[in-house]
């Protein structure tokens, strides 16, 4: 095998070093992505291009306020609790 | 679109291909019916999220033992993540902490999202069918 396969197929058998800080939870970003992708491409009954790519970043979008709303909720009573 | 006409006697069989097609090959399903540009999508979708999750946790996060419900949702984008746990479960690939939560959480959501691809294709096939059929029963044919 080349040098080049050897390292592409290394890179999947040892973990990539990601800490727990706050801005590891940005991870959720490609995945949001990738559920609204997925999502629409199943629910939509004609594929093109312009209405695809606005309903995907619809679904994107509240997703994402979604969740930031859910954290901040879950934030606020985590403080009332705990002062 | 045109549809393509499927068989009238074999649908039990078509719409049992379409699955296994799908379940195959993420997307497959689709191209099958003529959906060319959703299953397109399909494929590099899931593929991308499925390899970011491998890539992020190591193939250490296909374990069938340690976390076996995430192997269930995993074994959804294809019959090849069976071998693959096969290989994995024999040790070697130790994955802990944030890379493992979210190498499971990618090739977790990525398998669940070819498990509604499959739904959707095989559901797909099934309306094909009325269609091209004109809603007859199919103990009519």
């Amino acid at each position: 095998m080349s040098p080049m396969i050897d390292y592409v197929i290394a890179t999947f058998t040892s973990p990539e070093n990601i800490g727990t800080n706050p801005q590891s939870l940005f991870w959720l970003l490609p995945l949001a992505a990738a559920i609204s992708i997925g999502y629409k491409a199943t629910k939509l009954s004609e594929i093109k291009a312009g209405s695809f790519i606005k309903d995907v970043a619809g679904l994107l979008g509240s997703i994402v306020v979604f969740m930031a709303i859910t954290a901040l909720v879950l934030y606020a009573i985590t403080r009332l609790a705990t002062e | 679109m045109a549809k393509p006409r499927l068989s009238k006697n074999n649908h039990t069989f078509t719409l049992l291909i379409v699955g296994l097609l799908s379940w195959l090959i993420p997307g497959a399903g689709f191209f099958f019916l003529n959906e060319k540009k959703r299953a397109i999508i399909i494929f590099v979708t899931l593929l991308l999220t499925f390899g970011a999750g491998l890539y992020i946790g190591s193939i250490g996060v296909i374990d069938p033992y340690g976390s076996w419900p995430w192997y269930i949702a995993q074994v959804m984008i294809s019959p090849l993540v069976l071998i693959l746990g096969h290989y994995v479960s024999a040790g070697g690939f130790p994955v802990y902490g944030r890379p493992a939560e979210i190498g499971q959480i990618y090739t977790g959501i990525a398998g669940l999202l070819n498990l509604l691809c499959i739904i959707k294709s095989v559901y797909l096939a099934h309306l094909y069918r009325i269609e091209t059929d004109g809603g007859q029963n199919v103990a009519d044919d």
